[in-house]
């Protein structure tokens, strides 16, 4: 108690201390600071330009268990372990590993995982950590409500302690300053030695979180932010910014987790619905690497055109995949199984394996210099990646797959069209992923062969085929490619009453476009069937879509059939409606042709 | 004794109706009697007026002659062509299950093709009805239409298809049988007991200890009331023989049941085989 008496005197001291400074700078975390419009922050920029900062060292941290800390190299170096309680996820910061639990935040080396430092936080939950080789900076969040923001050097000790009532965010660490973004907007730099906040940018994007990646600053939550020149012309939107292209995603995954929140040790559904992407330091307009965002979505793992939103690959990964990051040329990724592997940006090719060595609970990654290796094996098309990540049979997926069948509905392959009716037949697909398979088909115009194929099936009980084909949306497809082989096959679903109301009325529309002589018999049989026992509007629909076929093949001999129903009482109501209709048009079609000029 | 198939084909459909109202019914009794009806051809009956009120395209008429017709039965079959054809033609749902039930009371061969495509129909009554009536009518369409009817989607027609199989004694459909037996089509082990070759008949003793045991009796009690002619005493003996392995009260109770419908005229071998059957099968487990 009495330390924390100690360090919050110590607070409002030098927050008094920083109020004392610069009439011009702002006080440290005020809110009732005019934007200056680029000028403390401008200054800060001229001082930290050509800060190098040391490599940080690449990275992944696994946690095993309930506290058992892995480290595995990306690069040179062994793997280590290390054990302490975890009350959060271990964050990789340049190159120290902070662990925070059972009271106490450790800074372990994290090329080694031997402890460096260690300083006692009272259980207060670490938030967020930034390196730069020679100074620690921490945010933790207080119980009463606001944050610490704790800088540490290598020794150990404490170098500066700040309490505010504001949340801050994860801090970063470049050129000696200290970069904190607060209140969702604003990025402070404090300098540790004078304690003052020596500059501020109002950055018209929610950022949580500062972070260095290849030697560069960037601010961001769901989008980032480059500190460079443009920098000064944040607060008035023109800042270097990246974003997710605007697309559907799987799920709802977030680019980054917000700086204000405490990650927990074990991943969680979050960790399998992310988006990851890596700013590219050197690009001019600013981007992204490669020109990819990427998502993972439990055991499906995307790659997405960073310009334009497109799907570019999607790879099924045989477990789920429960974090991981975007590195240069690529994604690397970690599964429960203690799977690390590295995709290709391109093509989602695999370009590297690893094995933490045991099944994990989470993992934190950090690749500064690494990047994924060259001379990627080639990738299977990317119609064939979808059509392996559709016919997965996991309900969990269902959501990613329907945004992927929609993908597939837009790719001119037969293949495509093969997939589709399989998802359409398969009593294991997803109820909504079968829905969405029977809609994509009857858009599709190739693939008539597994249409047809899929066709001559009924629904047979004692063959164990539970499911009809989807004989509606197919039969919309085959009538607009004009498919004449589909006829005798429609015609047969006409008598099976496994098929839904809406197959039948469609196969019947179909049928009115597609049939012949062949089928005549057939057409006339349902007639006779139907035309008194339709009940419903599909029904009287399909009658009168056969009614047409029968007219339009053989007008002769039917006429009198048609027009003996139209005065049966035994037809129908809403099939009367229909034939009513039908006749008076065929009849007035006749008469036109009758006409000595053929009506014109 | 000397039985004519008129006979033979009702007391087949007192077993179709007796299985088909439930699927885990009682052992089926012998087809003993066919007491209803006398042998030999029904009187014919005059169908003129009857025909001439089904042309006449007034529903009114059309109904009160399926009436007619339903009540002489099979002695008005002549007129089954004329009911086809006004199915054929199309008729409201009510009109057209009453046409279909004439068809079946009408028993005439000629009312099976129409039949036939109306147990495809949508609506499920029809549907029913139809399959009920093809059990009646036979002709070369019947048994195609049953075997089809098996894979309904719909529990009542597979049942009423499989009894309806063994009453029209559709040997050919055997195989389709045992799948819809391995289907949960309880109803098929008596058709298959009443119409099995000897190797048929084998398989389904082998099916005692897979299927449920009342099920599968129902076609083991078909199979030991069969004439010797059919179904030799070696392989009834053969049946017992299984049915006592199992040792159980119920086995016991099944046994019991067919030592007291047992003919007079049975072999004594048979007799001799159930009377040590439900001695060994005494006091066995439940």
């Amino acid at each position: 108690v009495k330390r924390r008496g100690f360090v919050a005197v110590a607070g409002l001291l030098a927050l008094g201390a920083a109020s004392c400074g610069d009439p011009n700078r702002p006080k440290t975390f005020s809110s009732d600071w005019r934007d200056d419009q680029g000028k403390t922050i401008g200054e800060v920029l001229t001082r930290v330009r050509g800060a190098k900062p040391p490599p940080s060292t690449d990275l992944v941290v696994s946690v095993a268990g309930r506290d058992k800390i892995i480290g595995t190299p990306l690069g040179a170096g062994s793997p280590w372990t290390a054990t302490h309680a975890l009350d959060g996820r271990p964050i990789i910061a340049g190159n120290v590993v902070v662990v925070s639990g059972n009271g106490e935040v450790v800074a372990l080396d994290a090329a080694s995982g031997k402890a460096i430092w260690t300083r006692p936080t009272g259980n207060v939950p670490l938030l967020g950590a930034g390196d730069d080789g020679n100074l620690t900076a921490l945010t933790l969040s207080r119980s009463s409500g606001g944050s610490t923001l704790l800088m540490v050097g290598r020794d150990g000790t404490v170098v500066r302690q700040l309490e505010t009532e504001k949340a801050l965010g994860a801090p970063a660490v470049l050129g000696g300053l200290v970069f904190v973004p607060w209140a969702g907007q604003y990025v402070s730099a404090l300098d540790p030695q004078s304690n003052e906040e020596i500059g501020r940018v109002t950055v018209r994007e929610k950022v949580t979180r500062a972070f260095v990646v290849g030697g560069t600053l960037y601010f961001g939550d769901v989008s980032y932010v480059r500190f460079d020149d443009n920098i000064v012309r944040a607060s008035a939107g023109q800042a270097s910014k990246v974003g997710v292209p605007s697309r559907e995603l799987p799920g709802t995954p977030r680019l980054l987790v917000p700086g204000t929140e405490k990650i927990p040790a074990v991943a969680n559904a979050r960790d399998r619905d992310r988006l990851f992407g890596r700013p590219d330091g050197a690009s001019n307009p600013f981007g992204v690497d490669s020109n990819r965002f990427y998502a993972d979505y439990y055991k499906l793992v995307f790659g997405f055109d960073a310009a334009r939103g497109q799907l570019s690959w999607v790879r099924t990964h045989p477990d789920e995949v429960i974090g991981g990051e975007a590195v240069a040329g690529g994604l690397l990724t970690c599964d429960a199984q203690g799977k690390l592997t590295v995709f290709d940006a391109l093509n989602g090719a695999t370009t590297m394996e690893k094995s933490v060595g045991e099944p994990i609970a989470s993992c934190t990654v950090q690749a500064d210099t690494f990047r994924s290796p060259k001379g990627a094996p080639s990738a299977a098309p990317v119609a064939k990646q979808i059509i392996e990540a559709v016919q997965l049979r996991e309900p969990t997926l269902a959501t990613a797959q329907r945004l992927l069948l929609r993908e597939l509905a837009t790719l001119e392959d037969e293949s495509a069209t093969k997939t589709l009716v399989e998802i359409a037949t398969d009593p294991r697909s997803a109820p909504v992923l079968a829905a969405d398979a029977r809609a994509s088909l009857a858009t599709r115009r190739n693939g008539a062969s597994y249409m047809l194929t899929a066709l001559g099936k009924h629904y047979d009980f004692l063959h164990d085929v539970l499911m009809s084909p989807p004989v509606g949306p197919m039969s919309d497809a085959l009538a607009a490619m004009k498919e004449a082989k589909a006829a005798p096959l429609l015609a047969s679903h006409l008598f099976d009453p496994a098929d839904t109301e809406d197959d039948v009325k469609r196969a019947s529309a179909a049928l009115a476009v597609l049939a012949t002589d062949k089928e005549l018999p057939q057409c006339k049989q349902f007639f006779g069937m139907y035309r008194g026992t339709a009940s419903t509007e599909d029904m009287a629909s399909a009658v009168a879509s056969v009614a047409e076929a029968m007219l339009r093949l053989d007008a002769k001999g039917s006429r009198p059939i048609l027009e003996a129903a139209l005065k049966d009482s035994n037809t129908a109501l809403p099939v009367h409606a229909r034939l009513d209709t039908l006749l008076a048009a065929a009849n007035k079609d006749k008469d036109n042709k009758d006409k000595p000029d053929g009506g014109t | 004794m000397r039985v004519s198939p008129t006979c033979r084909l009702l007391a087949a459909i007192v077993v179709v109706f007796t299985a088909a109202g439930s699927a885990l019914a009682e052992p089926t009794k012998p087809p003993a009697k066919p007491a209803a009806k006398p042998a030999g051809k029904p009187a014919k009956v005059d169908v003129a007026p009857m025909v001439a009120k089904l042309k006449s395209n007034d529903e009114t008429q059309i109904r009160t002659a399926l009436d007619q017709l339903r009540n002489a039965g099979a002695g008005a079959a002549s007129a089954a062509p004329q009911v086809a054809d006004l199915l054929g033609r199309g008729l409201s749902e009510t009109t057209t299950v009453q046409a279909i039930d004439t068809l079946g009371d009408l028993e005439s061969p000629e009312g099976s093709a129409v039949l036939a495509q109306y147990a495809g129909h949508r609506t499920l009554t029809i549907r029913r009805a139809s399959v009920k009536a093809l059990t009646r009518t036979r002709g070369p369409a019947a048994g195609a239409a049953l075997r089809h009817a098996l894979g309904d989607p719909d529990p009542q027609i597979r049942g009423a298809a499989a009894s309806g199989l063994g009453a029209l004694r559709a040997k050919d459909a055997v195989p389709d049988l045992f799948v819809a037996l391995d289907h949960r089509v309880n109803e098929a082990a008596a058709s298959i007991g009443q119409i099995c070759s000897p190797d048929q008949c084998d398989q389904l003793v082998a099916k005692i200890g897979k299927v449920p045991f009342d099920v599968v009796t129902g076609g083991l009690d078909q199979i030991l009331f069969r004439p010797s002619a059919e179904v030799s005493d070696e392989m009834k003996i053969k049946v017992l023989g299984q049915v006592r392995e199992t040792g159980t009260a119920e086995s016991n109770k099944f046994l019991k049941d067919i030592q007291k419908r047992l003919p007079k005229e049975t072999s004594p071998r048979v007799k001799q085989a159930v009377e040590q059957a439900v001695r060994a099968t005494a006091g066995g487990p439940q």
